[in-house]
């Protein structure tokens, strides 16, 4: 029999980058929440500058309930499942993968919510990529302006505007869309290299800024500023100056005593009445079965594991599946095209860089070829890029280098070549507008199960020719770039599709048209009026930059609207 | 981050799902595995394997001085257990090999036939190998260039070698402006991010 729980107001599953935003306005509004966690509260001090503790063996993700879920991932619905990552790219905590990630907090660009109709109008119908299933979203950027506000100030970031009102600052990225205000904090410091970069992008002409990051530039909130230690990719933040929802929006909840946290709780349906409203959370907590009744239920774990627990919430209401009546769960999955590393843009300079220590958000940006900012007439894509170099190099990392075809890959002419070259090349960080098709999806893997039995989900990803010539074009920027800068050789590798993504989008779709979307424009579904759902499971496109502050600014929206709407919503 | 680790032939995929839950403070407290998990000849290949990849040569010491079989022991130990069948299946058939072409263990032959062992491992033209030996070669490297330049605390960068090699100067706790400078040295500073000096 499992253990039944006292009744909330407000069940949310998953404490991270979303639903860790998410609690803060429903707990201030006086509603009482029990969020459900599959990980921990994670002690601060136990984050190290260590390459192998965080990097090599990933910890903590690699021990993590995510890491026995790790999704498959197949090309085409005929093509076989490719080898299965090792380890997931996502983490569970108690804020998330908020805790290691690079704090890139960017808002999308005004294009990215309205592409369809704005790709029509300048380039005609014949330019929307073959076989998408692209919409404009449900709201416009300037909707959802006064929520990226709201969450830069709640979490803190460091940044600099480039368009206050419709005022341009060169300083700051003069292609965004219009801000109410300057960003809470002044951005990241630059470096010698990334001023290096700079000057070269001055010389093509283009506009270098600093990108913003949730990252304390000076004090914020009684937390620190940033020290640069260069252990911040994958690796928790000791002294909590990057701005986690486990040290912001969490702790501002907790405050009010109306937020539960349950962590190790891992989550395995959500329950549902006859009448097919969503009724609370069943969950296993130290290998005993839980019962968390609930009004109202947001489901914010990560993109996969939203689409595969509404699957696996089957019932006599639903089916096919929890909110998919319409057969939508799953539909519209995206993973960010992302040119790094293996299949990117390298640099190999004559002297040093000194770019080992600091963090990926202190770089220098371009966003000259991003978004619809240049004439894509005759190029064969929309969609663009935003071009990112940046501090950050661990030594086995340094010392993994590619060769640029100059050396072997061991032996005593590599060490003399490594000895030379490891603090001396670099590589870019190009993020492209990705889009919905037809035939990439999300299912339930037939095969491969977790080790409660459930199966896994399945992401089916192919290579599109719109991204494919659109990560081409970004790369051959990138390289203009790295030359302009003295790079004495430059190599561009090819990008595959992306496979299991830490930038996933889809699966639950936001839109007005309850035919080809899973949530209405609030974030609620479309089929079981009780459930919301948090996350890049409800974006449509992903833009050239991090989703993070777009899931965090659509989450506050969707709790905002739910507290608005407490007695139609809660019924 | 956008990192997709491979999964790299061994199957971490048993390990996980076979493993407890184990509460986060207790894998963050866990220090290395004293003890070596191969026997002294296994160790002995490991050795001669991590040599010739990288060599004691005029750039400074190689893998074998700086203790990277010791950090490859040690792993196989603790963190790499669950990977270890696979990774010894390997050093048999480096030696199978070895016998087999020139009629003796990998560690008793000159170096030149080592190197062509190892070219032909690389190239995956070497038979014997599950699932090839391509896989397992680069398994060999991958862990050889984390012995040589991770944090000596695991046992391998002995005396800070492998970051004297490639001009890294060290964790520190608070990085200024100055040691961000484009072309500038930074002067080293040589302790483990775990306290004190390891691997002297």
């Amino acid at each position: 029999m499992a253990v039944r729980m006292k009744p909330v107001d407000v069940a949310v599953i998953g404490l991270g980058g979303a639903g860790g935003v998410a609690v803060l306005p429903l707990a201030r509004a006086g509603l009482k929440i029990a969020a459900l966690e599959a990980g921990t509260w994670i002690d601060p001090r136990s984050f190290r500058p260590d390459e192998i503790h965080n990097n090599v063996r990933g910890w903590p993700s690699s021990v993590q309930k995510a890491n026995r879920e790790v999704p498959t991932v197949r090309r085409s619905p005929a093509s076989p499942t490719l080898p299965r990552a090792a380890v997931h790219p996502m983490m569970n905590a108690v804020g998330g993968t908020t805790l290691h990630y690079w704090a890139q907090s960017w808002r999308l660009n005004p294009w990215d919510f309205q592409p369809l109709t704005k790709a029509r109008e300048r380039y005609g119908p014949g330019a929307i990529p073959v076989g998408s299933t692209l919409e404009d979203w449900p709201l416009t950027y300037d909707e959802l302006e006064p929520y990226y506000d709201l969450v830069e100030r709640e979490i803190g970031v460091s940044g600099k505007a480039g368009n206050v009102q419709g005022t341009l600052d060169p300083k700051g990225n003069v292609y965004e869309g219009p801000r109410q205000r300057e960003y809470p904090m002044p951005p990241l410091r630059s470096t010698g290299f990334t001023e290096h970069m700079a000057q070269a992008a001055k010389q093509l002409a283009w506009k270098p800024f600093r990108p913003p990051a949730a990252i304390n530039s000076e004090e914020y909130q009684g937390r620190p500023a940033c020290v640069f230690h260069g252990y911040c990719s994958r690796g928790g933040c000791h002294i909590s100056a990057k701005n986690s929802t486990a040290v912001t929006t969490i702790p501002e909840a907790l405050k009010t005593k109306n937020l539960t946290v349950f962590d190790r709780a891992h989550v395995t349906r959500i329950a549902t009445g006859a009448d097919g409203r969503v009724t609370g959370v069943h969950y296993l907590r130290n290998g005993t079965e839980h019962f968390q009744p609930a009004r109202v239920v947001l489901l914010g774990s990560y993109t996969y594991e939203n689409t595969r627990l509404l699957l696996l919430s089957q019932s006599k209401a639903w089916p096919r599946g929890l909110s998919n009546n319409h057969g939508q769960v799953g539909k519209h999955y995206f993973g960010h095209w992302v040119s790094y590393g293996a299949g990117g843009v390298l640099g190999l300079f004559p002297f040093d860089l000194n770019v080992w220590y600091g963090t990926p958000a202190q770089g220098m940006v371009v966003d000259e070829w991003a978004d619809d900012n240049y004439d894509h007439t005759g190029l064969g894509f929309i969609g663009g890029s935003n071009l990112h170099v940046f501090n950050e190099m661990h030594p086995i990392q340094a010392a993994g280098m590619d060769t640029f075809g100059r050396a072997p890959a061991w032996g005593s002419r590599w060490k003399a070549f490594v000895r030379e070259n490891a603090a001396r090349w670099n590589a870019a960080h190009i993020q492209t507008s990705s889009f919905p098709y037809e035939d990439n999806f999300l299912d339930l893997d037939p095969a491969v199960r977790d080790p409660l039995g459930d199966p896994v989900c399945r992401i089916t990803c192919g290579p599109k020719e719109n991204e494919l010539r659109a990560v081409e074009f970004a790369q051959k920027k990138m390289e203009q770039w790295y030359l302009a800068a003295g790079a004495i050789q430059v190599v561009r590798r090819p990008m595959s599709p992306p496979g299991v993504s830490t930038h996933a989008y889809g699966g639950t779709r936001m839109g007005d048209n309850a035919g080809t979307n899973v949530v209405n424009r609030w974030g609620f579904s479309h089929e079981a009026p009780n459930l919301g759902v948090l996350g890049a499971s409800v974006m449509g496109t992903s833009g050239a930059r991090n989703p993070t502050l777009t899931v965090q600014a659509l989450s506050w929206r969707t709790a905002e609207h739910l507290v608005k709407n407490w007695k139609s919503i809660a019924a | 981050m956008h990192e997709e680790k491979k999964a790299h032939g061994f199957s971490r995929r048993g390990m996980i799902r076979a493993a407890p839950f184990v509460p986060l403070a207790a894998i963050s407290a866990a220090a290395p595995a004293a003890e070596s998990a191969f026997s002294p000849s296994q160790l002995r290949l490991i050795e001669a394997l991590v040599d010739r990849l990288i060599p004691s040569d005029e750039s400074g010491p190689g893998a074998r001085e700086c203790g990277v079989a010791v950090y490859i022991g040690r792993s196989f130990g603790g963190a790499l257990s669950g990977e270890k069948t696979a990774f010894t299946a390997g050093l048999a058939a480096t030696d199978a090999l070895a016998r087999g072409r020139h009629g003796a263990a990998f560690a008793e032959l000159d170096a030149a036939k080592k190197d062509e062992l190892l070219t032909s491992m690389e190239n995956n033209e070497a038979a014997g190998f599950a699932p090839d030996s391509r896989t397992f070669f680069n398994r060999v490297r991958q862990l050889t260039l984390e012995g040589m330049f991770g944090d000596p605390f695991y046992g391998g960068n002995r005396g800070f070698a492998g970051w004297d090699l490639i001009r890294y100067p060290g964790p520190r706790m608070a990085v200024s402006a100055d040691d961000q400078k484009l072309r500038e040295p930074i002067k080293p500073l040589r302790t483990s991010a775990h306290g004190g000096r390891h691997g002297g």
